[in-house]
């Protein structure tokens, strides 16, 4: 159908990148968890990059919304613990005339459960500093993966993404977990 | 009532006595002659009738009347029948256990102190009930008896036990309490004082067991002297604060790691009109796609398209109800889940755009039957702006019944795609649950609204997040009953009463957010009575059900509502309290 044709070329108007386009897609998505899963704090800015910055980019996280990017990625960095995602299900419609792509995505995440948070560090009351210290070089990268939750994402990219800019693509980030394990240890 | 009725009763009566008092007998060794022949054998040399037989594997089991006849039978160990020692044996005798069941229960019942939430089992070998009925005479009977016990208490819902003392009772290991997570896998504190715990391994079978437990006790045990106690301990239980008195983890630390900051909600309404509308729509969409779908068509343009994605990956085993073996036969032919996808052909032919396609493709998947006005926690949804189709996206999770196969079945020319792959086997078109989460881009025009996009994904039932105990769902945010909704007015479905699941009307009283009222019931109260209802349900930590039950008992009037509580307090089950 040429209404296919022209309707997935809205704004773009390249062929090769026309039948890229999934692969592209897929790789964005892929690049995304990349980034939750990283621990590099110092890597934080390339994910912030990747965030529109103008009034229209929302965040929403389990149904509550984030004022801006920068206060939810200190907020992933510093507050939970590491992740592991894995991406389950894609689906994308190209929205014509909007020069915008909207992605359904389904995942599932574990979480480092061995107590330690990104930087390494427990919440055990020492008395010997040096103790500590031995211990978290010792185990600061051991990660102890728990079980499996769900994960329902939801995101509107500029299509730039598909000539190769990345910067502030993603205009809104809708992030759920919509099922838990009984047997983790981090609690909803 | 007349007479009759009384001498039935008792002769029921007399029957049950009959069946509790029964033993249960097996018999091996009989496989050369038939169950019939066995019997009589029986019943002619130990003058015993062996009632309600039945092959039970090799053997054959049958109910006596009596210990004299269970007795008798026994003495016929080894008789020589149809050529083989015939074997009789004494299998759980019910009259027996559902004795010590009730002496257990009320025994367990004695030790629970309601007030501090504990089951003091200290020092049973010391109890003189116990002793009397010699139920810890010896170790074995002290290794069947702890079991027992822990399987009883978590049988009685009464009992919230968050503590637990095992103090005094000779323990050398926890094998024979090995079973308390199971009963209790929220408990808080654990006291094994003064037993005999020597080996620092002796708890590993707990090992990430007890998820809440915060304080453990093990003075006066040797395993305490052990240099690696402490740490040994802290690997054990990754959530103990305070051992044996003494602080070891930082609380607030502990919380900061294993609690998800971001608590979950189970709604998002970017402002007040746009909850009103996407409920209206939602709720009347659904309606529509579980009669009929055709009705739907004139919502999507030329350009509108719709899509369906199988993500068939299969959810962990320790998720609540989680579907392990759902079958997306219908679906898989239309899945354009892109991650698992490489011809870009496909890709682009599963995109259904235009009505004509996106109606064909309503019609392949199996019809459904979705439960949001009967069920309304078990959806959950986000309505986000859209300001580059001046529109919005409204997205909804949640589950739905398959209720029959959809009216185009792929026929036979798919079959030769569908024989290499065996995908149309029955196995694989099985209807059952689904979740599902689903994205709609609405985009007000002329007075109506078009559908933009609608992406499906399909996935294997589990249960949700966001209504469970532990995540309380805030109520969705209540919306003016006054305010028009501008921009996407619900025209186009005609002749549907507006129902929006999971909202309250505005000029309610703030209510307690783990006080959940159906909005039907809540509709119906007064001011006065939700605000009774309020306090009620904060004082007495009651979930919603149970503080209406209250108040209405208690002819909605606070006083007497609390002094029924602090009678009834005890015997409440565990589920009446906000989880």
């Amino acid at each position: 159908m040429n209404n296919t044709f022209n309707n997935n070329n809205t704004g773009n108007g390249n062929d090769m990148n026309t039948k890229q386009q999934p692969h592209i897609t897929e790789t964005f998505i892929q690049k995304i968890f990349a980034h939750l899963d990283n621990q590099d704090v110092s890597k934080l800015n390339n994910f912030l990059q990747l965030f529109s910055n103008n009034s229209n980019g929302k965040i929403i996280i389990n149904g509550q919304r984030s004022n801006d990017a920068m206060s939810f990625l200190t907020l992933w960095s510093q507050q939970i613990v590491s992740t592991q995602h894995s991406i389950t299900s894609i689906d994308y419609h190209l929205i014509p005339g909007s020069g915008t792509v909207l992605c359904n995505i389904g995942a599932k995440v574990r979480f480092d459960e061995s107590g330690r948070d990104k930087n390494g560090q427990d919440a055990v009351i020492r008395n010997n500093q040096n103790q500590n210290q031995n211990q978290l070089n010792q185990n600061r990268n051991r990660q102890f993966w728990g079980s499996y939750f769900g994960v329902s994402l939801q995101l509107i990219l500029d299509d730039r993404i598909y000539r190769n800019d990345l910067n502030g693509v993603i205009n809104s980030f809708n992030y759920t977990i919509i099922n838990k394990p009984d047997d983790s240890l981090i609690e909803l | 009532m007349n007479n009759f009725h009384n001498v039935n009763n008792i002769g029921m009566v007399a029957q049950q006595q009959n069946m509790q008092n029964r033993i249960k007998i097996g018999v091996r060794n009989w496989q050369n002659a038939t169950m019939q022949d066995l019997l009589n054998f029986i019943s002619r040399n130990a003058r015993v009738t062996l009632s309600n037989a039945s092959i039970e594997g090799p053997l054959i089991v049958g109910y006596v009347q009596s210990k004299d006849q269970a007795d008798s039978i026994m003495k016929w160990n080894g008789a020589n029948f149809a050529g083989n020692k015939l074997k009789f044996e004494l299998l759980d005798g019910q009259g027996g256990t559902s004795n010590t069941i009730e002496f257990l229960r009320q025994f367990i019942i004695n030790r629970y102190d309601p007030q501090t939430k504990m089951l003091n089992l200290g020092g049973l070998a010391q109890d003189p009930i116990l002793i009397q009925k010699g139920m810890f005479n010896n170790l074995s009977t002290q290794s069947r008896m702890f079991p027992a016990m822990m399987k009883v208490a978590s049988k009685e819902p009464q009992l919230i036990v968050e503590s637990v003392n095992l103090a005094d009772n000779k323990l050398k290991d926890i094998n024979v309490v090995s079973s308390l997570p199971q009963s209790f896998p929220n408990l808080k504190n654990l006291c094994l004082a003064n037993n005999q715990i020597m080996r620092l391994n002796s708890l590993e079978s707990w090992k990430n067991k007890f998820k809440n437990l915060r304080e453990l006790l093990m003075t006066n045990n040797p395993i305490t002297s052990n240099n690696s106690y402490r740490s040994e301990m802290l690997r054990v239980f990754p959530k103990l604060a305070i051992l044996d008195n003494v602080m070891v983890r930082d609380a607030a630390k502990l919380d900061s790691i294993f609690n998800f900051p971001i608590k979950l909600q189970q709604f998002y309404f970017e402002n007040d009109q746009l909850g009103q509308s996407s409920t209206d729509f939602v709720t009347n969409f659904l309606n529509f796609w579980d009669s009929d779908r055709s009705q739907l068509l004139n919502l999507y343009s030329p350009q509108s398209q719709f899509s369906v994605s199988a993500n068939t990956s299969v959810p962990a085993s320790t998720i609540k109800d989680a579907d392990q073996n759902a079958s997306f036969g219908y679906y898989l032919p239309h899945s354009r889940n892109i991650a698992k996808m490489s011809s870009e052909k496909s890709i682009e032919q599963r995109l259904a755009i235009g009505q004509e396609q996106i109606n064909t493709l309503f019609q392949s998947l199996p019809k459904t039957k979705h439960a949001l006005l009967n069920d309304p926690n078990g959806y959950s949804m986000e309505t986000i702006a859209y300001p580059q189709v001046n529109g919005y996206m409204v997205i909804l999770h949640g589950y739905f019944e398959e209720t029959d196969k959809p009216d185009i079945v792929p026929n036979s020319k798919t079959t030769s795609r569908g024989k290499r792959f065996g995908s149309h086997t029955p196995a694989n078109n099985r209807l059952c649950k689904k979740s599902f989460d689903r994205i709609w881009v609405i985009v007000p025009m002329n007075n109506t609204f078009v559908v933009a996009s609608d992406e499906l994904t399909v996935r294997s039932y589990t249960s949700n997040t966001w209504s469970q105990p532990a995540a309380p769902a805030l109520v969705a945010p209540a919306a003016t009953p006054s305010a028009v909704p501008v921009g996407i007015p619900t025209a186009p479905m005609n002749n549907m009463t507006a129902m929006n699941p999971g909202l309250v009307q505005g000029g309610v009283p703030a209510l307690a957010p783990t006080l959940q009222l159906p909005p039907d019931v809540q509709a119906r109260l007064t001011p006065v009575q939700l605000e009774l209802l309020n306090k009620l349900h904060l004082q007495t930590k009651l979930n919603a059900e149970y503080s209406y039950m209250l108040a209405e008992q208690s002819g909605w009037n606070y006083d007497n509502a609390l002094k029924a509580f602090q009678a009834s307090v005890q015997n409440l089950p565990r589920e009446a309290f906000i989880q």
